[in-house]
């Protein structure tokens, strides 16, 4: 229909995901994004942490306190992922397709 | 308020030293004993690191070096902000020497025997120090910025202290 609006969905471009790293914990949890999309880790715990793959195929390396580290997903799939340094401390991603999206 | 009650933490802490004492702490000195409990898992960490072979024992030992470190630059950053000079007392004294007579013990083991003291003495040390921190430094502590590091200390402490308990465990000390 010429003219009328397109709903205009918040994934149609790449988007940023903050999780936030707190008292040895990942805010949130579990996280659902596009490809594209990328993921920003914000340690506010005075120990330093890592979100790292559980299998080893992307790695923030060390975050400091008040320090950042960004990961872009470009596949599809389910990124299960831990700190490094205090392995009790998971999270996991789920990248969807753009079409599925 | 700065009146702490030592006698039943420093009964723990200094059984091996025998040391003692009564008197209240400060902010300077309870910023003191934080900073060299912090230092004294650290000099653990770094035996652990050289005797034992066990990769449970060598990752703990490397995140109380890593973490500890970071906890104590954050203290060394606040003191140098807030331009004092921490205070040494009884309760870090008895600590310093409640170490070495442990770190002496822990230098005559090897193996698995090693591990397991290693590992039982962390946990023992940080349920002692987690309890100190969050029952006597905290309410004590009359400067906001001390009190608010060593809540967040606190945080990691406790996270120590499961670890350790997860590497008692795994270790299978009591088989």
């Amino acid at each position: 229909m010429a003219g009328a609006p397109r709903t205009v969905r918040a994934h149609d471009r790449a988007h940023e995901v903050e999780v936030r790293i707190a008292h040895f914990a990942f805010d949130p949890t579990w996280i659902e994004i596009l490809v594209g999309d990328s993921v920003i880790w914000i340690n506010n715990d005075l120990a330093p942490h890592t979100a790292t793959a559980k299998d080893a195929a992307w790695d923030t390396g060390s975050i400091d306190r008040g320090d950042t580290r960004r990961i872009t997903f470009e596949a599809p799939g389910e990124h299960p992922y831990f700190c490094a340094f205090h392995p009790h401390m998971k999270g996991s991603i789920l990248v969807r397709s753009r079409s599925e999206g | 308020m700065k009146t702490l009650a030592l006698a039943v933490v420093l009964a723990a802490t200094a059984a091996d030293s025998g040391a003692r004492a009564e008197e209240p702490m400060n902010d300077l000195e309870i910023a003191h004993a934080a900073y060299t409990a912090g230092g004294l898992d650290i000099r653990y960490a770094h035996l652990a690191l050289a005797v034992s072979e066990n990769d449970a024992v060598r990752d703990f030992a490397q995140t109380m070096i890593r973490d500890h470190s970071a906890v104590n630059e954050a203290a060394g950053a606040l003191v140098t902000e807030l331009n004092v000079t921490p205070q040494d007392n009884a309760l870090s004294q008895a600590l310093v020497e409640g170490a070495a007579a442990k770190r002496a013990k822990l230098m005559t083991l090897d193996g698995a025997a090693f591990d397991c003291a290693y590992a039982n003495n962390e946990l023992g040390y940080h349920q002692l120090v987690n309890k100190t921190v969050a029952e006597s430094f905290i309410p004590a502590v009359t400067v906001a910025p001390l009190k608010a590091l060593l809540e967040d200390a606190l945080v990691t402490f406790r996270a120590h202290e499961k670890h350790a308990a997860q590497m008692v465990a795994g270790l299978r000390c009591a088989d």
